[in-house]
């Protein structure tokens, strides 16, 4: 479970009737995210963002912990209530407490939290009434004989009680992105295909009946808009969704350092294929933890033995994201085959997929 | 006297190309109703030579659909310079690419098709008079294992892709040769440079 910094904004809590919470949170969610880029809107008054990355950065938690303590006055004028725990569960309990536990003390805490913050009625008084005060106690009864007892619900707080589960559904506010995006002013209508000059033109009219008209006949994800985003490999930065779906692109306004130079692969593969490298001896090529290939790559084979040469290869290119996170460890190489076809390929843990084919 | 009838002009009857195409093709644009072929072995850029073909239509505002497209790379896409807003993406369409296809003609400028077997001659007859009645432009893409069954008004026929590399893939060489009926029919081979290392088509 991933060590977390929640931030509890008592007075961003409570929504006032003049909207000015909205606009107060998400100007606090703005420059944690200049702190942070990972920084989560979870629910009104409440933010979290990855704690260890930053702490890298800023030389020490308490140096992060002042940092967003100081922008949060700066903006709003009050002080946050700040608390650091594994998993958003125990990160909201310790900001309302506003205690940083230290590594491995989150088992312990969560423990000894009164059963009442599971946040379920009938859960709280059954367990009273059995004399199971504390998480702890709820934590150690059976799966089975929670599931004999309780409804189908109840086994996910207890599997969040056992330290099985981060966050409890009801933590997070489902429409608060939505929200947030409106508060920018992105509203939903500008998701919309947008003709010349912002005007909707007959030619769009036209194209969304023949949209919907092939929805009727395939289903309704068969007709796909695309949209770039933010992102270093090609398959990352493509965004395609149903059309008419409401997801708002992302838009592309940043710079990515790092990211793969055009050309880019007219093709990128949805579901990526697995492959292996060969080298001269018919071993398999590794990608070294420091970014090289083990050996020079020979052949490309498919697993139903189909066997290509591959007659160049370029790479690799690591990206380095999020390193501490051993998954996501990956580098690109470009290779072209025999028949000069050229592919691109992604290496995670040893491992060798096509992403891509320059079709 | 004569009754009044709507003046058509010549070139609203043309959809405009692209580099390096408007010099290659006769007329320098793609005549609505018409059909063009794209035929490439698999994996030699037939994709991104159909997609070249729409990016100046699209970036004037034409709406354009890609059938049959399994996995469309979308950042390629957008580097040739077509404008994504406009673009309709039907990339599995499974048995009823024909009828798919049919149905976006009512609504699209251009339609690039990638069938995903063989089409029949029956199904392509049917396609191509659409095409020919809603003034739509119809790019077929096919392998030259399973060819499009009927004479078109335009093809594009890639005969050799070679990449050139330095330290990562640069840009692909194309030769293509450039045909078709009545005026196209005089057209030659060419070679064209697709992608290119800002991932757009130019000339070699």
């Amino acid at each position: 479970m991933e060590r977390l910094l929640a931030l509890w904004i008592e007075t961003l809590g409570e929504e006032r009737p003049d909207g000015s919470t909205l606009r107060d949170y998400l100007a606090v969610l703005d420059a944690l995210m200049v702190l942070c880029p990972f920084t989560e809107p979870v629910r009104l008054g409440l933010l979290v963002l990855p704690v260890r990355a930053p702490s890298r950065f800023f030389g020490g938690e308490t140096a992060v912990l002042d940092a967003v303590r100081q922008n949060v006055r700066d903006l709003i004028g009050c002080e946050p209530s700040l608390g650091v725990a594994d998993g958003l569960f125990c990160a909201e309990l310790a900001a309302r407490e506003g205690v940083v536990l230290p590594v491995g003390g989150t088992e312990p805490f969560r423990r000894s939290q009164p059963i009442s913050v599971l946040g379920r009625k009938d859960l709280t008084t059954t367990c009273r009434r059995l004399g199971l005060h504390t998480v702890g106690s709820f934590a150690d009864l059976s799966p089975a004989h929670v599931a004999e007892r309780f409804p189908t619900p109840v086994l996910e707080l207890h599997r969040v009680a056992r330290g099985e589960l981060g966050e409890l559904k009801t933590q997070r506010d489902a429409t608060l992105a939505r929200r947030l995006r409106m508060e920018r002013g992105e509203t939903a209508a500008a998701s919309e295909q947008m003709g010349f000059f912002g005007q909707r033109g007959a030619g769009d009219d036209r194209a969304q009946a023949a949209a919907y008209r092939v929805r009727q006949r395939l289903g309704v994800d068969a007709v796909m808009v695309a949209s770039l985003r933010g992102g270093r490999a090609p398959e990352d930065r493509a965004s395609l969704v149903p059309f008419g779906s409401p997801e708002f692109p992302m838009g592309e306004a940043a710079p990515w350092p790092g990211q793969l130079r055009a050309p880019a692969p007219a093709m990128t593969l949805r579901h990526r294929v697995a492959v292996q490298l060969i080298d001269q001896g018919g071993e398999p090529v590794r990608m070294g933890s420091r970014g090289l290939l083990s050996a020079e790559p020979r052949s490309l084979l498919f697993s139903n033995h189909v066997r290509h040469e591959v007659v160049w290869h370029a790479g690799p290119w690591p990206l380095v994201e999020r390193w501490w996170a051993i998954d996501r460890r990956r580098a690109h190489v470009q290779v072209v085959l025999a028949h000069g076809e050229a592919v691109l390929l992604v290496a995670e843990l040893d491992r060798w997929w096509i992403v891509g084919v320059y079709d | 006297m004569s009754s009044f009838r709507p003046v058509t002009l010549a070139k609203s009857r043309m959809l405009p190309l692209g580099e390096p195409w408007s010099a290659l093709v006769p007329g320098g644009g793609l005549r609505r109703g018409s059909t063009v072929l794209v035929q490439a072995p698999p994996g030699s850029g037939g994709l991104s030579l159909a997609l070249s073909l729409v990016t100046e239509s699209s970036a004037q505002g034409h709406w354009c659909a890609v059938v049959g497209v399994d996995d469309p790379g979308v950042v390629a896409i957008a580097d040739l310079g077509v404008d994504l807003r406009r673009v309709l993406f039907v990339p599995r369409p499974r048995g009823a690419w024909a009828e798919s296809a049919a149905d976006l003609l009512d609504g699209v400028d251009l339609l690039v098709v990638r069938a995903p077997s063989r089409a029949s001659h029956g199904v392509a007859r049917r396609l191509v008079d659409r095409v020919r009645e809603r003034g739509t432009v119809l790019i077929t893409l096919c392998e030259p294992s399973a060819p499009w069954p009927l004479p078109v008004d335009l093809s594009f026929d890639i005969t050799r892709s070679e990449w050139a590399t330095s330290a990562r893939l640069d840009a692909r060489y194309l030769t293509v040769r450039v045909g078709g009926r009545g005026e196209a029919q005089r057209s030659g081979e060419h070679i064209v440079v697709l992608p290119n290392r800002r991932g757009r088509a130019a000339a070699g």
